[in-house]
This record gives structure tokens, sequence and C-alpha cells, in this order.
């Protein structure tokens, strides 16, 4: 701000305005015109660019008959931006060079705009024209110019101020809501991490259950195979006995038959026939009315153990 | 074209275009995403495991698990009926599963890749195993994600990984070959551990804006503009309003985990040369021995082609293979380009080692 700013105290705000307005205008003109005076006030760039649009206004409230031609409404807003701009990097006003790319994007704007026609009324038309333009170009110039290390350096600061500016506003927060025995954000996070804890436990259970049921089923999987194992051996090798138990008691059932043969064959020899009788009878409990006689018993017993020797 | 300035004779139509233009501004990208059904199958703080309900009757035995990056959402992957990777890959019979890491909050501020590489990642991978009653699995990785699950592989080569794909994955971390990123994250112009101590977790629009600005006016004029194109021209909305959700939607990065990344990988390129150490194991990518396909794009300027493409000179694989497409990091995923791109390319290599 220009010191003579300082110097005056006024009351009425629109005072204030109107010569800080004023001020900054007569900066501006003066380091246009040369002056002795070299104020660089950024805000009276805009000035010119303003009035400019002020005279566009002017001619667009005259009425119909003085309605300009939206070709030559882009014209004279292309003419009036540049200008400006111009002039300032005439004057040196252009330590980064942004300035100057920017001039060349518009130029470069001015010249395809036009090229393709009749320039549209309607603003998004117009929007959409403008940037398929200028994109190209203004990529270029904003690729660059975050690619440097000026930008980085910048950047880089404003992070770093960022981040400082965060942490003591964070710290400040905490401390004052602590004090205000309210619950805070780091409050409401140690709860979290308790919540998350536990559920770590909980699931380290479930694992523990999942490899106990896998371990289980395998367990009992192989203990009920291995034993239906035995189990089948056992009886495979008590089913492959059958035959020879089988055979066996062909044999022994052979032989008692042929014994029996033999029996009654003793039994039915002359002087036998009683007896041979008897026993062809039906072997019922006997009761002593009907036991044989003594002698027939005798005999049957010698033959009997006469057979029993035999075999 | 009428030179007068008089209003155009459909004001009413005029108006609700201006209306629906603004009405986005102001309020934001409104866009139904992710729909393909699906379930979750397990739960860990933040993260969930989803299993997306499988509609072909023949279905590859092998389950495919997506691991996305930590900062952005991973429902770029099933962005919306008929731009999905999810649904085409659900719908050629592949049972596919995805493991989202959930938005963090401060509590989280300490988790780094120590955390994801060896505790999520084989519990999601356990999980899904026996959901799936599978014995053998595919991990496919994008982004961030791809590095992890690359460093999943390496750390884990005795588990039973079938195949790993990993799109537009970060491995090799030169300055030369990172573009912008690597003037940005040099040591001499960022701090993380300034910015975590402010921060905790880092806001997603800080990340966001670091993306951004790569290609600021693109990013910040341009797809406005083309949002006022589609708008006055009456086209389709849809696909616009689901990407510019997707992109406005960014997650916190964990501390722990931003630190690292930045420091170990960005700044120190540990990971190249085997120098990264998550809870003193040795990342050792040449003990990656499962099929690898690499997937990136050569208009890629988030991940660039020589970053990805540095796992074939590191990993142990025989079957390796090295596939670039004409994209961008988003579009090589979702649009008319990835239909014909991506996905049949990931059908056709999954397809063969997946029975």
């Amino acid at each position: 701000m220009p010191e003579d700013n300082k110097k005056q105290e006024p009351a009425d705000p629109m005072e204030v305005w109107e010569h800080w307005y004023e001020t900054t205008y007569d900066a501006w003109k003066n380091s246009i015109d040369g002056s002795k005076e070299s104020f660089v006030d950024p805000y009276g760039l805009y000035h010119s660019w303003l009035k400019g649009i002020g005279e566009a206004q002017e001619q667009f409230k005259a009425g119909a008959a003085g309605l300009m031609d939206p070709q030559e409404a882009w014209k004279h807003w292309f003419e009036v931006t540049t200008d400006v701009w111009k002039k300032a990097t005439e004057q040196g006003a252009d330590p980064v060079g942004l300035t100057t790319q920017w001039l060349e994007m518009m130029e470069e704007a001015r010249a395809k705009l036009p090229a393709g026609g009749v320039v549209p009324a309607d603003p998004f038309t117009f929007l959409k024209q403008w940037y398929d333009a200028t994109s190209e170009t203004w990529s270029k110039v904003v690729g660059d110019m975050i690619g440097t290390e000026k930008f980085m350096d910048m950047a880089s600061q404003f992070l770093e101020s960022y981040a400082s500016f965060t942490r003591t506003f964070n710290r400040a927060s905490e401390a004052y809501f602590s004090r205000l025995q309210l619950p805070t954000r780091s409050d409401i996070a140690r709860v979290a991490e308790l919540i998350i804890n536990l559920e770590e436990k909980v699931d380290r259970l479930d694992n523990e259950f999942e490899d106990f049921e896998d371990r289980y089923m395998q367990m009992t999987t192989g203990e009920a195979t291995s034993g239906l194992s035995g189990r089948l051996e056992r009886v495979e090798s008590n089913v492959a006995a059958f035959p020879a138990a089988v055979e066996s008691l062909e044999k022994r059932l052979e032989r008692v038959e042929s014994k029996l043969d033999k029996l009654l064959e003793a039994l039915e020899k002359p002087g036998s026939e009683e007896p041979a009788k008897a026993v062809r009878r039906a072997p019922a409990t006997h009761s002593r009315a009907q036991q044989p006689k003594a002698p027939v018993r005798k005999q049957r017993a010698a033959q009997q153990a006469r057979v029993e020797v035999e075999s | 074209m009428n030179n007068n300035l008089s209003l155009a004779p459909d004001f009413e139509s005029a108006f609700k275009k201006y209306r629906t233009g603004m009405q986005i501004i102001l309020e934001g990208a409104q866009a139904e995403t992710g729909q393909t059904p699906k379930e979750v199958v397990w739960t860990k703080n933040k993260a969930r495991l989803y299993h997306y309900e499988p509609v072909a009757k023949d279905a590859y035995r092998v389950p495919l698990l997506l691991v996305y990056a930590l900062i952005n959402r991973p429902y770029v992957l099933d962005l919306m009926p008929g731009n999905s990777l999810v649904e085409f890959l659900v719908g050629r019979g592949f049972d596919v599963y995805m493991l989202d890491w959930g938005t963090p909050g401060d509590e989280d501020k300490h988790l780094a890749f120590d955390n994801y590489v060896l505790d999520y990642m084989p519990q999601a991978i356990r999980k899904m195993l026996r959901h799936a009653h599978a014995e053998e699995y595919t991990l496919m990785g994008y982004c961030m994600g791809g590095t992890m699950t690359a460093m999943y592989a390496a750390l884990f080569p005795e588990r039973p990984l079938r195949n790993l794909m990993l799109l537009t994955a970060p491995i090799d971390f030169t300055p030369d070959v990172m573009g912008l990123f690597g003037l940005w994250t040099s040591e001499k112009y960022l701090n993380p551990d300034r910015i975590v101590e402010a921060f905790g977790n880092v806001p997603g629009d800080l990340i966001d804006t670091g993306n951004r600005l790569v290609k600021p006016v693109t990013n910040y004029v341009g797809s406005y503009v083309t949002m006022w194109d589609r708008i006055m021209q009456g086209k389709s909305m849809d696909t616009w309003l689901a990407m510019n959700k997707w992109v406005n939607d960014g997650v916190p990065f964990p501390g722990a985990a931003f630190r690292q990344w930045i420091r170990e990988f960005y700044q120190q390129n540990k990971l190249v040369k085997g120098e990264i150490k998550l809870r003193g194991r040795r990342v050792d990518l040449s003990h990656i021995t499962s099929p690898l396909l690499s997937i990136a794009g050569k208009k890629d300027h988030i991940c660039t082609l020589p970053q990805a493409e540095a796992i074939m000179h590191l990993a142990g694989s025989k079957d390796k293979e090295f596939y670039v497409l004409d994209a961008g990091h988003v579009g090589l995923l979702t649009g008319a380009d990835a239909r014909k791109g991506l996905w049949p390319k990931v059908e056709s290599w999954l397809a063969g080692r997946s029975k």
C-alpha cells in the first residue's frame, strides 16, 4: 500500500475505498506512463481490464441498435485483457515468466477461435471451443512450470507451512477439547484400537477352531478308516477260513455217517435184530419201561466201544 | 449460428441442462457403482473380503483374488453394469473375490505394509481358500495393490499361489523412469515424516491432488468441459458420473504406510534392490515362481512402462509375460478400450491356468 494511505484516517468507509481506488489507479498509471514513482500494485493491473469491460457493458446497455456482435465482443475482450499484460511485461513485471506464456496462449486462442467460423454466443459452446483451442498450449505451459525446481521449492514450502499449521491446529484443538472434558479424536481412536485388538484375538480364536476342526476331521477319518480296515481284514480272514472249516465239517460229517452206517450194519446183523429195530426207532426220551433190555444195551455198548476205538 | 445475443429459443431445455451441470458441480457426481452381486465372506478391521456370486454353470476351479491399492476405492473394477471387469470375469466362469481395504481411521495410522502383506493378505487368502474349497488361487493386484501382491508372492513362495497378475504395478522407482513423481517425491522436496506428524493418515484429497497435478489441465478443467459438452449434446452421463465419483472418492493413506511408500519405495527404491524388509523378512522378488502376467499402459503417467516392466527382470517365474496396452492408468481398466484390450487378455491368460 502506498504511504499516503497510512497517514490518513478517514471516518467514512466509502471514502477509504475511493481513496484506495484512486491511489492504486494513479500508481498503475504512473508506472505505465514511466513516472518517477515506481509502484507496482498488482490490483491496478485489473483496473484497465475492468475499464474495458465497463465500456463494453455500456455499449450493451445502449439498446438493440448498440448490441455488439459477439465476435466483436470477444475481440474487444481479448484486446483489453492482452494489452494490459503486454504493457506489464514490457515494464519488466514478469519475474516468473508466466505473463509471457499467458500472452502467447491468448494470442494462439485469438487466432484459433475465429478461424473456426463464427464465435458462438452460447457460453458453454464457447467454453468447449476455447478449451479445444487452448488446452494443448495451456497444458504445455503448466506442465513446464510444475516440472521445474522453482515450482517445487514453492510447493514444498507451502506443504511444510500447511503441515506445520495443521499440526499446531490439531494440537491446540486436542488440548482445548480435553480441557472441556469432551472426547477428542484421539480418545475415540484409542477406543477403536482396543476394539481392533479384541477383533484380532477373536480372529486368532477363529483360526484355532478351524485348525482344530480340520485336524479332528483328519484324525477321525484316519482312525475310523484304520479301524474299519482292521475289522475288514479280520472279517476277510474269517471268511477265508470258512471254506476250510466247511470242508473239515464235511469230512467229519462223512466220518460220522460212516460210523453210523457201520453201527447200523452191526446192529442189522443176525442176532441183533431187536437192537437194530430199537436203533431205527426215533431216539425219543425213553421211560424206564421203554429202555432197551440189558443184553441189548451191553451189546450196543460193546459195539459203540469198538466204533470209538476204530475212529 | 445466430449472432444475435438473444436467448436460445428452447430456454427451458437449456435451463434444465444448466441446472443438471450445476447440480453435479455443487453436489458431486452421484452414481450407483459396484453393482455386481456379492457377499461379505470375512472382515478384519476396515477390510472386507467380498465373494461375487457365480453365474456361469461351469466354473474354473482356481479362485481369483483382486487386490487393489490402499488409496482408491476398488469399485473401479466393478464400475457399472456393462463396464465392469468383475462382472466380465464372473460371467466367464471365474470364481472372483475382492479384498477391499476400507477407509482407515485415526486408529489405523500405524498400519504399514508389514501389516497389510503379512497379516491381512494371508488371512484373506486363507478365508478365500476355505470358502472356495480350493487348494490353489490366483492373485491379481492393481497399482499399489500389485506391488503388495508381488511382495506377498515373494515372501510366501511355498504357499499354493497358482498365478500372479499385476496391472500397472510399479516395481522400479528410479527417478528417471518416474516422470514428474520422480521430482515431486525426491528427498529434497518431500519429507514424509512432517506430513505424517501433521495429518496422521494422509488425507485422500492431498493424494488426489498429487495425482491430478500430473495432468492438471485435463484433470481440473478438461473433465468438466467434457461434462458440459455431454450435457449440452444430450449424451449419456452414466459413465462420466461413475468415473467422476470414483476419482473424487479418495481414501486416506495410513501414515506408516505412506511414510514407507515414499521413503523406502519412491526415494530409496529399495524394492528392486531387494532391500525392502517387512517385519525383518527381506523381500526378494526372484522368489516369485508362479506364472506371471504383468500389464501396463503406454499412456500411464502414474505407473510408467519401465516401472511396471521391471518385474520381468526380477521375478524367477519361467512362465511370464509383459503385455502393453495403449491406454492410461484408469482407462486400461474400464471403457470400450478395456473391453477390447484388457478383459479378453486376462480371460485368455487365466483360462488355461485356472483349471
